[in-house]
């Protein structure tokens, strides 16, 4: 498998996960609402999605629907999607509606008691999914998820050359932008704290590919050790001497990516390789012309809905709602004394956030193809939690932030898998674990307000010189 | 002035609030013993020593206590039972003694967080963002402006709330009720910490906003001040009002100074 694959494959979990976090820095970080159970809308939405689009008898499936909405509306032109979409805003719609019911008698409680209450209630929702066969037939999940347009793809346009520009030049594009942007964040970075940061990626590099080569032989096991130890004291004298400490943190990351998706891919496989992780979007087994496959079309179906709902949430939180509701996380007894419902407020937030945990379970199911209970357990609420705490709590942008640097270490490095013995799965995979942990710590320790920190509410559209 | 019910006067003012056997207990202390109680419009000055029960009064009128018994009608309708919010929107608002400010959002939005029936309060405004969000937006921007001018916080209008110094917290709380037109405006000490110059301008204030029709009920330890600023003085002592009266009467009556005053009023 290609890098690039493997990279479409975290960027979907990232662009999921990603709009599962929006939903939660509604709850948690603007309204300060502890809901430990999120994860509960992330499992109703994948359902109730996934039922009321699935065709109506499916072998091995005794629960309830499907309602197959995509079919019933196919006579319609673009009626399948727009099924499909209707199953979407179904399953947002019961999410919001569930929270509703836990919300009323929980948000009457202080914070705490929120948080613990809803992470019972999340387990109990879970509890009953796993154990009432009829209602989505239990333990035994669901595996007939209907995939919206999946039969118009792989889409392949026109000639080999023509497919190539469609999807090669958005993916330039993005890379492009992606650079442009990174350029902005790493300007203040001076040419010197640059290059010991650099030298000490490489050495860190080097050690690691001392390993990779031969992890059992002791000298170069050994040496490996020491040159990522000395990798990462000489990343450390970069960090000392800068007032920047994000940018180069930024710097080290990006070298990183590059190392690991254009430099590695190059060596070991050939400038084939390297195009293919270049244009990205396009997939040459794809058709006969090569194209756009059907993960693929999800990252950017993905990506799509991630941005629409990035400016649903800014434009709610950049408002005078978005005040009382950031009133309510600092200290509620405030806005009720300046006359502001806030039970109104606190119960149209938890809905909204989980509504959009619910959208983020309904793609999660069309992505995956398969669903069952285990796959919704607390732990993903609270790896959510610390993707909202790394990137930036109230922070929409730091929530993205977050969830890459999370999914990244959880995820990406995963292909390293490969350069060690298979004996150490476990101890790689509590590794990854650790790594996050570390980093939650030092973020809390020196920057408890998260990478990005607090977002600024500007509030657009009123006019100039009322906000000098 | 009867002695059963010395917080209701003689004369027949329609009271702005009235308050009827008041009584709140914690576990076995009793801080409010059946109060009886009338505010006349005008500037009413609550004295009492400390533990009388002022600020249980006040979170029990406000909202924030349930009181175990008694009525607190405010303009002629009981609202006993309604909470803070419901209060404050019909126009009965409190500071709180020890500042409230949002300590993460700025002064500016602290302010613009008190104006009431603001369109883009709601989500579907928000989400729509018509006419109303626009001109109500301007208007609360203007309005919280110019409450920062006088109470000169203009300067500080983009700083954290939190980076306030203690006696600027207590001109924010103010200047936020204020903002939230009320009719009849609580006030827990509102001028401890606050500097001498500011305290007049903020008295001056006061009077002015009391030429126009709003009502004060303010605690507050100088005595100076409650003689010279205030229409009528209520004392509280142990759960109960003392006696009320013309700041003189107040100064002169021999329990008073025996609770509160202490020997030398002089």
């Amino acid at each position: 498998m290609a890098v690039a694959d493997f990279a479409v494959t975290i960027a979907t979990f990232i662009v999921i996960y990603s709009l599962f976090g929006l939903g939660l820095n509604v709850k948690f970080g603007f309204t300060g609402l502890i809901d430990f159970g999120h994860v509960a809308y992330f499992m109703i939405g994948a359902y109730v999605t996934v039922v009321l689009t699935m065709p109506a008898s499916t072998a091995a499936y005794r629960g309830l629907g499907g309602f197959a909405l995509p079919e019933f509306l196919s006579a319609i032109p673009g009626g399948s999607l727009i099924g499909w979409l209707l199953g979407l805003a179904g399953g947002m719609l019961a999410a919001a509606l569930v929270s509703l019911f836990v919300g009323i008698p929980t948000l009457r409680l202080r914070e705490d008691y929120l948080a613990i209450t809803a992470l019972g209630v999340a387990t109990i929702l879970n509890a009953v999914v796993h154990n009432e066969h009829w209602l989505f037939n239990g333990p035994f999940g669901i595996r007939d998820i209907h995939q919206p347009l999946a039969t118009a793809f792989p889409l392949s346009p026109g000639t080999f050359l023509v497919s190539l520009a469609i999807f090669g030049i958005p993916s330039l594009a993005i890379f492009a932008y992606a650079g442009y942007k990174l350029w902005g964040v790493l300007e203040p970075v001076s040419l010197r704290t640059a290059g010991i940061a650099t030298a000490g990626g490489l050495v860190f590099v080097a050690g690691f590919a001392a390993i990779a080569i031969d992890f059992g032989d002791l000298v170069l096991g050994a040496a490996g050790i020491l040159l990522l130890v000395a990798g990462g004291y000489i990343a450390r004298v970069a960090f000392q001497e800068t007032d920047v400490p994000g940018a180069v943190a930024g710097l080290l990351a990006a070298e990183l990516f590059i190392v690991w998706y254009f430099v590695a891919p190059l060596v070991q496989e050939g400038a084939f390789v390297l195009l293919r992780n270049t244009l990205f979007l396009y997939d040459p087994a794809a058709g006969p012309n090569g194209g756009l496959d059907y993960d693929r079309f999800l990252l950017v179906f993905g990506g799509a809905l991630l941005v629409l709902a990035y400016y649903w949430v800014e434009r709610t939180v950049n408002s005078p709602y978005g005040r009382v509701l950031r009133s309510i996380r600092e200290d509620e007894d405030v806005p009720e004394a300046l006359g502001k419902d806030t039970f109104r407020y606190k119960i149209q937030s938890l809905a909204f956030g989980s509504a959009l945990a619910g959208a983020a379970g309904g793609l999660w199911a069309t992505n995956i193809g398969f669903i069952d209970p285990s796959q919704f357990a607390a732990t993903v609420t609270f790896f959510a939690f610390t993707a909202v705490i790394i990137g930036g709590t109230a922070n929409n942008k730091g929530v993205i932030l977050g969830t890459v640097v999370f999914w990244s270490i959880n995820a990406g490095t995963r292909f390293l898998d490969d350069y060690f013995p298979s004996k150490y799965a476990i101890q790689l995979a509590a590794a990854r674990l650790i790594l996050i942990g570390v980093l939650l710590i030092v973020i809390l320790y020196y920057r408890p307000e998260g990478i990005l920190g607090e977002q600024d509410y500007p509030v657009r559209g009123i006019g100039g010189g009322t906000d000098d | 002035m009867t002695d059963d019910a010395p917080g209701v006067p003689d004369e027949s003012v329609d009271p702005v609030l009235s308050v009827r056997g008041l009584e709140k207990r914690f576990g076995g202390i009793t801080a409010l013993d059946g109060v009886d109680l009338e505010i006349a419009p005008g500037i009413t000055g609550l004295i009492g020593p400390n533990g009388a029960g002022k600020t249980t009064f006040f979170n029990c009128v406000t909202g924030y206590l349930e009181p175990d018994a008694g009525t607190v009608e405010f303009g002629g309708v009981d609202v006993t039972n309604e909470g803070p919010a419901a209060k404050a929107q019909q126009g009965l608002v409190r500071t709180f003694q020890i500042p409230r400010e949002l300590p993460e959002m700025t002064v500016r939005e602290n302010l613009l967080l008190a104006p009431q029936q603001q369109s883009g309060e709601t989500l579907r405004s928000t989400w729509l963002r018509g006419d109303a969000f626009v001109t109500d937006e301007r208007r609360v921007r203007g309005d919280a402006r110019e409450m920062a001018e006088f109470l000169e916080l203009d300067h500080l209008l983009d700083d954290p709330a939190g980076s306030l110094s203690g006696g600027q917290r207590k001109l924010l709380e103010l200047a936020r009720v204020l903002l939230t037109d009320p009719d009849l405006v609580l006030l827990d000490e509102p001028l401890a910490g606050v500097n001498p110059t500011l305290e007049t301008k903020i008295l001056d204030r006061i009077h002015d906003l009391q030429e126009r029709g709003l009502s004060f009920l303010f605690v507050e330890h100088d005595i100076d001040v409650i003689m010279e600023h205030c229409d009528t003085v209520v004392v509280m002592h142990r759960g109960d009002v003392l006696t009320r009266g013309d700041p003189e009467d107040v100064r002169t009556d021999e329990r008073v100074i025996e609770a509160y005053l202490g020997g030398d009023t002089e």
